[in-house]
């Protein structure tokens, strides 16, 4: 039995006994004990450290101790060595002897296992110097990492109970809630009411009872800050409780805790039978006189029972079910009685705003958010955890900054607030204050702190559905609006994810979530309709894609696609089916398969962006299936498939524009529809950007020249050295021409936007590339800078070295991980020598005769968040440099040509043309598709811009007649079903390439393609995710 | 009072009122399912009543909202009619789409109130409903949870109301349900079958067992001598089914209706109430004079008696031993009147109309065949009646009235009086004082037993006994707390009357719907003007068709043959 601690004096003896206790240790290791570092091995570690303490003869100089979690849970096991604050992640039993060896004996820590900084490789050894620590606010965690929770002396070594002597000496209950209620503190389960008033109603309210109880029936998906805290700072809630009890006069008190927490039930256990043995919490409270006992009830973990009046119920034994307000709890309560009731994040705030002062907890925040905010973060974050940071501070510098920003190179889609009852933000709202007023404008809530990052893997549709699920499965079923109309919601939106969506069910779905938020009895109910409210707000073109195309573009729903590969290609390229045909080593008909679907297969096997790549269900395993790599070994290996010329069956003449992959394509498919068709090029060949715009280290033009022959083959007619518009007016074409079909691309350079931009040496990447490929006599100087970070920077760099240049410079304005380029041309481009300047933005070409000379930059830092979820760079004062440069490629972005397009009547918006979602545009004859509608793109999106816009053409001009649209008969071919029946983790095959000392200065092709070995090898990889039940 | 605005309207209510009552005061009319004021049910949970009070965020709803001075509501702005209008459409989303078909066709308040919400189309997908077994367990009860909208009244009256705590919502969101404790289905439960749940349900979730086919086949076999009873109440309610006004007697009618259907003799409870009170009272007094168990408890009402089976078994011993009217009529139907018309009782088909659906149940309950046969072949209900009479075409109002058959249908005034709380009493009181004194009560209205007080006492010198202590319980919940005071010896009564629905038979769980306390004490007046008024005779010991059964047939209160036929036994049941 400990000794009663009945004054200031005791609390202080025991604080030096504690201090007394770690001075008698050189060393102090602070292992964290959560249920996250326990389930990745940390009782391995403790127990291999203590073994080899033991063995060392370092017990009495080195201590271990077990704290509460310190929030880095995704970096487990953890460890910090104090005094010097040295953190090591991911421990291993095996690390204990080097540990040991170099760091308690020798003095050395071990880098290895340190945290490295992810951009520049480097060990950051103190704990404080780590973004994910040194950015947070320790208020309510200020304990994390320094005690351990199973001891009551640790707390009050660190000030503990020392508000709650001072309420109950020195404080009248009014003083303790004009504190609170200055301290501008707000509840933190979730509504944010003012925390002071709540309890300056409930003290105002005459009953001979009152209670005072703890919400901890945390239920929120993802969210697990109040179980953190129960488990790891337990005194700190009961101090707090106490100091309430005072506030309201009241003298039992209730934890509701789910009994799905065992640990933190275990915990604050243990911590209520230490704080009574201590006189801490009981009859005569320190010597006071004031009485206060607290017991804790295990719910059974129904999400409702989070609801105050429900949690009520709970404890009074009945069904967990809301009861209606008014009467609130602070008139009627637990049994009728007046009664108080906050989160477990709250009631922990509150000794520290005692101790400290209002003012000081009133200083951080925000004008209406006050103090500091704990979050859960999860989902798509690299660094799961538990964060805690003051109010103001930006969603963006959460997930980025302190979280290390979403994994595996993935883009940020969303971020869930608030739980069920929040919403999702996208990117555009990384710049969100966490502020309770901003957020709920945002269309979410603060909620009790569950943040679950979401990616481009996310469906949105899909999230809706899931929380309305979480919505209907967690109601208690007891008023209609939310019993049958979150059903109904879910029933809708499971519609929408099979494809069964009606278009209309847009409005159903906002109207039904007014509905349910104006009706519903609770807060549960009232806020269920949110995730879905915010994604229709942020999200609308994934619903309308789901509704109208009937795709699920971030590949979820499996209802709406054969396999996600396919989902992600932009013209559906049976992927699995030639895979399968390649394993089977029929090349031939693999080869047949691509042209089903893509007129330009080789050229996509060299140069595709390859969108089905990042969706490979393999890449959940190891990697990604090497798709673009085998396709482009079926090309190179197979027999072409015979090309016969198709006649033609129609009146109607066509006329395309731009013979680039969409004029192409688009060609190909109204021949195919039985149109005579004729295409015009500008340039002396054909293939717009794919001849003009690729270098052929990357693309041969005898590749190229080949699938844009069996195009012509077809019979498609085509005019080279035809500019519309100069060497033949629009009107002809008009007159000639039945529909026309416009895809001449984006063949000029964006504009830097300073002045000398026209001087000698200054060549935008598109037309320097473009005038190389047309053997025009462009030179190069010995300083080639080019800016940008897209693929283009990287063709014109790697063209300017092979020309001769003897250093060339990419200067981009961002930080690698936000450039655009393909990650492997990036790493050629390094090979071959180029060098790459980060965070830097031209600010002045610097002229002499008429000729670039030399460059000014400005070193830039990442500001705020812009809408693509990347921080915008912001130039830094005084950090300008000059560089010479003699020439200076722009490559930060392609526009359409507006005298290519000034075709009368036609809509354009700034350099593209408006078209409608079947490409047609504001002139009735006139279509149009590629990059002169989207602006730059990859290959494959003009693809499937011609085919689409093909098809269009074609549905109306047989409309006219009264026709049904064409249909293709498509060739059958078998595709076999084989799998291994295991499968073994083996990483993606690597492409051959010629050495980069090989490459020099040449423009022979870099990558030397599979043999059929390795793309049989890579093509069984396949785990052929595309079966169907029971096929 | 508090000073409110309702649709611009000034309205002033006492504090604690809620919108509803503000609101329905000033004459608007707010559309509500779920509440149920004569319970105090008002969960808040159907949500059809909201409505929109300034600066609310949400909705609220006006059945649960406590009116403020200064408050400004509207009752029926576009947000508020919207808002109706889709929780109308939920419900309705997941309700079966038979109403024709409906027991509760035209007494549903589910499709009054839509249609005053006046929704008329479904926008929402319902290829998804609650799809529930239908509990036919029992011959008595049937629930259809797939027509259940949630109003939890039934779980109130059966928990709040009658002290039986058997019906509890379980399961969470749209499969939650209504079920009797531990899932269990009714005839395994401690249901007692008092109906009320079928009296309050708003939709046909909850509705008796009908029974109408089984008396249209007997009436229709020509081999079948068809006899029927009616319980005391029966005759102040059947009008009710006809658009009569509450409390309007209809004894005359009434038979003649049963006639019209057709049956071979139209008998009278009644009779065999006035026969409960000379076994009973004789009963009583033997235990008094003899030390035998006291105080003694009615046994006329079976869901009273599965009650005390189920809950309160130590004390079955306080039950007197006489069966209800309706098992001594049904015993004495195949025995005394088979025997005096010479034909085989075997033949004698007994129909009982009562308020009631434990009737059901008690009829079926296997020592109830001390005929040789099944006592009482079938029960229907007062709602069944009228279902068969409005089957037939029969206009009650108009028909002329019709007499009793004999020999047992002549009743006296305490025979009619059973029909309502505290009558049993007042009968027994009347006849027990007349055997003990020799003499008339001073005066024959006992009013101390009346009304709709949950408990009500009395205390009678007579004669040689002494102060009678008497005590009159309506409604389970109110057994519930005798029986407590009785367990712990603080009910020193001699004699204690106990009615399972609130009111007595005239609130039976078989009565004609909508139900109020209102109509009971209508029905009740009209019970006990029949007795006053209209009847000759008002004590039953003066019923000259008793005399003459006792002297043909039975020979003595409580001897052998009433021994047999007119009393029971009773078991002890888990809960």
């Amino acid at each position: 039995m400990a000794e009663r601690t009945a004054s200031m004096a005791a609390l202080k003896a025991i604080k030096q006994q504690v201090n007394a206790c770690h001075a008698k240790f050189r060393l102090r290791l602070m292992i964290c004990g959560s249920n996250d570092c326990h389930l990745t091995g940390s009782g391995d570690v403790k127990s291999s450290l203590d073994m080899a303490l033991q063995e060392t003869g370092l017990k009495d100089q080195v201590q271990i101790v077990e704290t509460g979690c310190i929030g880095s849970c995704s970096m487990g096991p953890v460890m910090t060595v104090f005094p010097e604050e040295i953190f090591y992640m991911k421990l291993e039993s095996e690390d204990v002897p080097e540990l040991v060896e170099n760091h308690l004996i020798k003095g050395v820590p071990v880098q290895r296992l340190m945290y490295h900084d992810p951009v520049t490789g480097q060990a950051v050894p103190r704990r404080s110097e780590i973004p994910f620590f040194a950015l947070q606010h320790s208020f309510v965690l200020h304990n994390r990492g320094l005690t351990d929770p199973r001891r009551i002396e640790d707390y009050i070594w660190r000030d503990g109970y020392q508000a709650m002597f001072k309420s109950l000496t020195a404080l009248s209950p009014s003083q303790i809630i004009a504190e609170v209620k200055d301290s501008g503190l707000r509840g933190r389960g979730g509504g944010g009411f003012p925390t002071g008033m709540k309890w300056e109603f409930c003290a105002s309210t005459k009953s001979d009872v009152k209670y005072v109880l703890c919400n901890a029936d945390e239920g929120d998906p993802g969210a697990f800050m109040d179980r953190r805290i129960m488990e790891d700072d337990p005194h700190a809630i009961l101090e707090g409780m106490v100091i309430g009890a005072r506030a309201i006069d009241a003298h039992q008190g209730y934890i509701y805790c789910r009994a799905e927490y065992p640990l933190a039930i275990e915990r604050l256990t243990c911590a209520i039978a230490q704080a009574e043995a201590h006189g801490l919490l009981g009859r005569n409270i320190m010597g006071t006189g004031f009485d206060f006992s607290v017991d804790i009830y295990q719910g059974a973990g129904a999400f409702v029972c989070g609801e105050e009046t429900a949690l009520m119920n709970s404890i009074e034994g009945k069904r967990g079910t809301p009861r209606p307000r008014p009467p609130f709890p602070a008139v009627s309560g637990l049994w009728k009685k007046p009664s108080i009731l906050n989160n477990v994040e709250t009631w922990s705030s509150v000794p520290q705003i005692i101790l400290g002062g209002a003012d000081a907890y009133a200083s951080i925040g925000t004008e209406t958010s006050k103090g500091t905010k704990v979050f859960a973060v999860t989902g798509k974050i690299n660094h799961i955890g538990l964060v805690e940071v003051p109010m103001g501070t930006t969603l963006g510098e959460i997930i980025f900054d302190i979280s290390g920003g979403v994994p595996n190179n993935r883009k940020f889609k969303a971020a869930q607030l608030g739980g069920p009852s929040g919403g999702c933000v996208p990117a555009d709202c990384l710049n969100l204050p966490i502020d309770y007023e901003e957020i709920v404008k945002a269309g979410a809530i603060m909620g009790s702190g569950g943040l679950i990052v979401m990616d481009e893997d996310t469906c949105m549709v899909d999230m809706a559905r899931y929380f309305m699920d979480f919505c209907q499965d967690e109601s208690c079923g007891k008023c209609t609006p939310c019993r049958v109309g979150t059903k109904r919601m879910r029933q809708i939106l499971e519609n929408i994810c099979k494809g069964n969506g009606r278009i209309e069910d847009i409005e159903l779905l906002e109207s039904l979530s007014v509905a349910i938020r104006d009706t519903a009895l609770c807060g549960l109910g009232q806020t269920a309709p949110n995730p879905v409210l915010s994604t229709l707000r942020y999200f609308i073109d994934e619903y309308n894609a789901h509704i109208i195309d009937k795709k699920c573009p971030a590949g979820v729903c499996a209802d709406l696609f054969e396999s996600p590969c396919r989902n992600a290609c932009p013209v559906e390229m049976e992927i699995p089916a030639y895979i399968a045909l390649v394993r089977a080593g029929r090349f031939d008909d693999a080869y047949r398969v691509l042209k089903r679907t893509n007129p330009f297969p080789s050229v996509c096997g060299r140069v595709c962006g390859h969108p089905c790549q990042s969706k490979c269900r393999r890449g959940q395993l190891d990697e990604s299936l090497a798709i673009k790599n085998i396709k482009r070994f079926i090309t190179d290996h197979a027999a072409p498939p015979n090309v016969e010329t198709l006649p033609v069956t129609r009146s109607e003449k066509i006329a395309v524009i731009g013979a680039g992959p969409a004029g192409m394509t688009a060609a190909l498919e109204m021949k195919k529809r039985g149109y005579a068709v004729t295409v015009f090029e500008a340039l002396p060949e054909a293939g717009g950007m794919l001849r003009w715009g690729i270098p052929e280290y990357r693309l041969p033009r005898d590749i190229l020249a080949r699938e844009i022959q069996d195009i012509l083959d077809t019979g498609v007619a085509l005019r080279t050295g035809v500019k519309i518009g100069k060497d033949l007016p629009f009107a002809d074409l008009e007159k000639s021409y039945d529909a026309i079909y416009i895809g001449v691309g984006a063949q000029k350079s964006m504009l830097l936007g300073l002045a000398n931009e026209d001087a000698d040496g200054v060549m935008g990447a598109v037309e320097f590339l473009r005038s190389h490929s047309l053997g025009e006599a462009v030179a190069v100087g010995k300083s080639v800078a080019v800016i940008g970070g897209g693929n283009s920077a990287i063709d014109a760099a790697r063209t300017a070295l092979r020309m001769g240049a003897y250093s060339v410079k990419i200067l981009y304005r961002r930080e690698r991980r936000d450039m655009p380029a393909i990650q492997v041309e990036i790493k050629a481009a390094e090979e071959e020598g180029v060098t790459i300047e980060y965070l830097v933005a031209p600010k002045e070409i610097l002229v002499k005769d008429g000729k670039v000379a030399s460059l000014e930059l400005s070193r830039m830092r990442l500001g705020p968040f812009d809408a693509s979820g990347r921080r915008k760079p912001v130039a830094i004062e005084g950090g300008e440099f000059v560089i010479p440069v003699d020439t200076l490629i722009p490559a930060i972005g392609q526009q359409a040509e507006p005298d290519l397009i000034c075709a009368p009547g036609i809509g354009m918006t700034k350099n593209t043309i408006t078209v409608n979602p079947d490409y047609s545009t504001a002139h009735p004859r006139v279509w149009a598709g590629g990059e002169v509608v989207t602006g730059p793109a990859m290959v494959i999106d003009a693809i499937a811009a011609g085919q689409k816009a093909a098809a269009a053409m074609d549905k109306a001009l047989r409309e006219i007649k009264g026709e049904a649209p064409w249909k293709a008969v498509q060739e059958k071919i078998d595709i076999p079903f084989e799998v291994d029946e295991d499968t073994v983790e083996q990483p993606q095959a690597k492409m051959p390439a010629l050495a980069p000392e090989n490459r020099g200065k040449n423009f022979a092709e870099v990558e030397l393609g599979f043999n059929p070995e390795t793309a049989v090898r890579e093509a069984r990889r396949c785990i052929r995710c595309d079966a169907v039940r029971g096929q | 009072m508090a000073v409110l605005t309702i649709d611009n309207l000034a309205v002033e209510v006492p504090e604690g009122s809620t919108i509803l009552e503000a609101a329905r005061s000033a004459g608007i009319h707010i559309p509500s399912l779920c509440t149920l004021p004569e319970i105090h049910h008002s969960p808040g949970a159907c949500r059809v009543c909201v409505v929109e009070v300034e600066r609310s965020r949400a909705l609220v709803a006006a059945c649960v909202y406590p009116v403020a001075s200064g408050m400004k509501v509207k009752t029926s702005t576009r947000r508020v009619r919207e808002a109706r209008e889709r929780v109308i459409e939920f419900l309705l989303s997941d309700h079966p789409r038979d109403c024709n078909i409906c027991q509760k066709h035209g007494n549903c308040e589910l499709r009054q109130v839509a249609e005053l919400v006046g929704r008329r189309e479904i926008s929402v997908p319902c290829t998804d409903f609650s799809v529930h077994d239908i509990d036919d367990s029992t011959d008595v009860l049937v629930r259809d949870m797939s027509k259940c909208i949630h109003c939890l009244r039934c779980v109130t009256v059966c928990a709040d109301v009658q002290g039986v705590f058997l019906l509890t919502p379980e399961g969470r969101g749209f499969a939650s349900r209504v079920v009797p404790a531990m899932g269990h289905c009714l005839a395994d439960s401690a249901c007692t079958f008092c109906g009320q749940c079928t009296v309050v349900c708003p939709t046909g979730a909850i509705v008796e067992k009908d029974h109408t086919d089984r008396v249209w086949a007997a009436l229709e076999d020509p081999s079948t001598h068809v006899v029927v009873q009616e319980a005391p109440a029966i005759r102040a309610q059947l009008g009710e089914e006809f658009g009569m006004a509450p409390g309007t007697l209809v004894t005359g009618q009434m038979i003649t209706a049963l006639r019209r259907l057709g049956f071979d003799r139209v008998f009278d409870t009644n009779f065999t109430a006035d026969l409960t009170i000379i076994e009973e009272g004789h009963e009583l007094l033997h235990r008094v004079k003899t030390g035998g168990k006291l105080p003694m408890i009615t046994s006329c009402c079976p869901g009273w008696i599965k009650f005390i089976e189920h809950f309160y078994p130590d004390l079955l011993p306080h039950l007197s031993t006489c069966k209800s009217p309706q098992q001594m009529f049904g015993a004495l139907a195949k025995t005394y009147y088979a025997q005096k018309q010479g034909i085989d009782p075997a033949t004698v088909f007994v129909v009982s109309i009562m308020p009631c659906t434990a009737k059901k149940f008690e009829a079926a309950r296997p020592e109830m065949r001390s005929s040789g046969h099944r006592d009482v072949d079938v029960v229907l209900t007062t709602r069944e009646l009228g279902r068969m009479l409005r089957q037939a075409g029969i206009e009650l109002a108009v028909l002329p009235e019709g007499e009793h058959d004999a020999p047992i249908g002549r009743y006296s005034g305490a025979g009619t009086i059973f029909g309502t709380t505290g009558g049993v009493m007042e009968a027994a009181l009347r006849t027990v004082y007349a055997v003990v004194t020799g003499k008339d009560l001073p005066s024959l209205d006992v009013t101390a037993v009346r009304g709709l007080d949950g408990i009500k006492e009395a205390a009678l010198e007579i004669g040689e006994l002494g102060e009678v202590r008497a005590a009159v319980v309506h409604g389970l919940g109110n057994a519930r707390k005798i029986l407590d005071r009785l367990a712990a010896g603080q009910a020193a009564y001699h004699f204690i009357e106990i009615m399972a629905c609130p009111g007595g038979c005239v609130g039976g769980g078989g009565q004609p719907l909508p139900a109020s306390d209102e109509k009971r004490i209508l029905r009740a007046g009209a019970l006990y003007h029949d007795d006053k008024q209209v009847q000759a005779i008002r004590q039953s010991h003066e019923n000259p068709a008793i005399k003459a059964l006792y002297d043909g047939f039975l020979k003595a209160p409580l001897g052998k043959k009433s021994h047999d036929l007119l009393h029971t036994r009773y078991t002890a049941r888990g809960i």
